[in-house]
């Protein structure tokens, strides 16, 4: 028999991640690319590499996830396209059925998921402002030349604690930069800043909300190690981190994309070739009424196949779903 | 000639304007709207209000300069209180010194007091002024008043029945189609009514098959009773009427979440929202708060959209991804 594969696709702010599950719902085949600002190429880079590794195979289901899923979806004629809250939730209870609360921090964005016997009960995700987020601490350990990877171990250095300021990612720097010109020790600021992202994400999120274990780590932050110990003193609970931590959003929606493939009975995936077709955008300035409304119109090989934007459905209803 | 009135299609429109038109119709006026909110309104409105002011007053705003070169008056009534021992948000006090400082070359402004906490003689001595600025027969202005209060009853009468205020307003509801559950909606009427500024909330709702309940489809004998077993009484009409629905909508309507919409910068909704948070909680009823600001993507408001939604329903059947 023909052996059967699932494909999920997280286009975040900063990272795309494939991953292909087998019927078995294990993981075979993972990816973690940078999105740089282009989503479309880097999707069809993605599948190009996936082809490269895994050959000709049968995907029976595809789904998208992530800020940029609606684009994703529609490139790749996904079978579901779902909110990362919901796939990071699945993914998670996929890995251990016994999950109660979610971290999840990732480049742009970070949100906290509570579940109760295997259902999301509460969730919250951060407001407009980024501060406690992966690219904060990137933006840190660039301006402190320490290598992002490097970054959590130097934090598990740190003897004495330092206090940096965690309410916004501009009052932490000041801070730190005078802390470093007090003559405090590198790793104790860099512990410091690992606290004061947890305090910052803890108040901020996990405000009023009963956080239980097990606890689950997850999304490109959980892969520091002074974050993790910094949650793990400030909650005073153990912090699991999941194997493929970092691609739990694509493997929650390869997961559903399984499922509802099943129902379905078939899949709308395009198939890998489609890294080899032009993607395009035609960016249209509609001019109906003084909404102005800023139209994207997708095409593929010279055909649009879908288009959003608007408010009132004249462009978005004009290409068939 | 007719003499033409302005009415701005925000704030208060969504609560009073069946009234004002009325009134001002049996008076021999003309009756002329601002268009629906669109970018153009929330342009105007933020270059020209001041700053801090919250984004429904900077629509305002804009809708005043839609108006103003249209029309022989501006109605912007000073609203204080509407309820006895009670008072509405203090930027309505203002309103229409803000208009005035802020607008320029406007037409005549009617800016009459209304100002209930007390007594209801500013209510008698506000239509009676109005009404001289369009006859001198007083006969005519308290019939005018009487009709203006009738036509008033049967707008909040439809909209008791599940209408909104637009549909309410278009006066032929029928409760609309089959509904799965029930959510209820609560917060400031013309944040939530408002399609541009709450992001066509209640129709995305409702495309999912859920029944919106806002605090304006309940009665309103009923949210005075609720609001009566206060531990202390709440002075604010509108935070009155969203706790007390908040009450009722976990008492009695068995609601599957709540959701409030909050306008950034809104103190009343900042105090008021924790208190309906905490009892909502209380209750174990999943709640979420949406801000709204600024913003025209709609892809933050959304996220937790659909993930709220999808964890409600995940609750009901195993498996509802």
């Amino acid at each position: 028999m023909e052996k059967e594969f699932y494909l999920g696709i997280d286009v975040g702010s900063v990272s795309t991640n494939l991953v292909l599950l087998n019927s078995q719902r294990e993981l075979v085949y993972r990816d973690y690319l940078r999105t740089m600002g282009q989503p479309i190429r880097v999707v069809q880079e993605g599948l190009k590499a996936l082809k490269g590794r895994m050959g000709e195979i049968n995907i029976a289901g595809a789904g998208t996830t992530g800020s940029g899923r609606k684009l994703a979806g529609i490139m790749i004629g996904a079978d579901v396209v779902k909110n990362e809250i919901t796939t990071h939730a699945v993914a998670a209870l996929d890995t251990n059925p016994a999950v109660s609360t979610i971290l999840e921090i990732g480049g742009q964005d970070s949100k906290i998921i509570i579940l109760r016997d295997g259902i999301v009960s509460d969730f919250a995700m951060n407001t407009v402002c980024a501060a406690g987020t992966g690219s904060f601490l990137d933006r840190q350990a660039e301006r402190l030349q320490i290598p992002i990877e490097e970054f959590g171990d130097l934090a598990l250095k740190s003897k004495n604690e330092v206090r940096v300021a965690g309410r916004c990612a501009v009052f932490a720097e000041s801070d730190m930069i005078h802390k470093q010109q007090l003559g405090h020790r590198i790793e104790d600021i860099v512990y410091g800043l690992c606290q004061a992202l947890v305090r910052n994400y803890l108040n901020n999120l996990g405000k009023g909300k009963a956080i239980k274990p097990t606890v689950l780590f997850q999304g490109g932050v959980a892969a520091n190690r002074g974050i993790r110990e910094a949650f793990r003193r400030e909650l005073g609970m153990e912090i699991e981190v999941p194997p493929h931590y970092d691609v739990m959003g694509s493997i929650g929606v390869a997961l559903i994309a399984k499922e509802t493939a099943k129902r379905m009975g078939r899949t709308g995936f395009r198939g890998l070739d489609i890294s080899k077709c032009q993607f395009g955008v035609r960016p249209i300035e509609c001019k109906g009424c003084a909404n102005m409304c800023e139209i994207i119109e997708i095409v593929k090989d010279g055909t649009g196949i879908a288009c959003w934007g608007d408010r009132c459905g004249k462009w978005s209803n004009r290409i068939g779903k | 000639m007719k003499p033409r009135v302005g009415i701005p299609r925000a704030l208060l429109y969504y609560n009073y304007f069946p009234l004002w038109e009325v009134f001002f119709k049996e008076l021999g006026a003309e009756v002329v709207l601002s268009g629906l909110t669109n970018k153009k309104i929330l342009d105007d409105g933020v270059n020209c209000c001041v700053d801090d002011a919250c984004l429904p007053m900077k629509v305002f705003h804009g809708h005043i300069i839609e108006l103003k070169d249209r029309v022989d008056y501006l109605f912007v009534p000073r609203l204080i209180s509407v309820e006895r021992n009670e008072y509405i948000c203090p930027k309505f006090c203002g309103l229409p010194d803000m208009v005035l400082n802020s607008v320029k070359d406007l037409p005549t402004v009617i800016d009459c007091t209304i100002n209930l906490r007390n007594s209801s003689s500013s209510l008698r001595r506000a239509v009676l002024d109005v009404g001289r600025l369009f006859t001198g027969d007083y006969r005519r202005i308290y019939t005018a008043y009487r009709k203006a209060v009738l036509c008033l009853e049967s707008f909040e009468g439809l909209m008791e029945k599940g209408a909104t205020p637009l549909e309410a307003m278009k006066g032929d509801y029928s409760k609309a189609g089959e509904y799965h559950y029930s959510i209820g909606l609560i917060g400031h009427p013309y944040n939530i009514y408002d399609n541009y500024m709450s992001m066509r909330i209640i129709d995305k709702l409702r495309d999912r098959g859920v029944n919106v309940i806002t605090q304006d489809m309940i009665c309103s004998n009923e949210l005075d009773r609720i609001a009566r077993d206060f531990s202390k009484p709440m002075f604010w009409s509108f935070g009155k009427s969203i706790m007390a629905a908040s009450r009722y909508l976990i008492d009695k309507r068995h609601v599957k979440g709540i959701i409030y919409l909050v306008a950034f910068g809104c103190g009343l909704d900042a105090l008021v929202g924790d208190l309906v948070e905490r009892r909502i909680r209380k209750k174990g009823i999943p709640f979420c708060l949406l801000t709204i600001d600024e913003h025209t993507g709609e892809a933050g408001i959304d996220t937790r959209l659909e993930a709220f939604i999808d964890m409600l329903e995940w609750g009901g059947t195993a498996k509802c991804w």
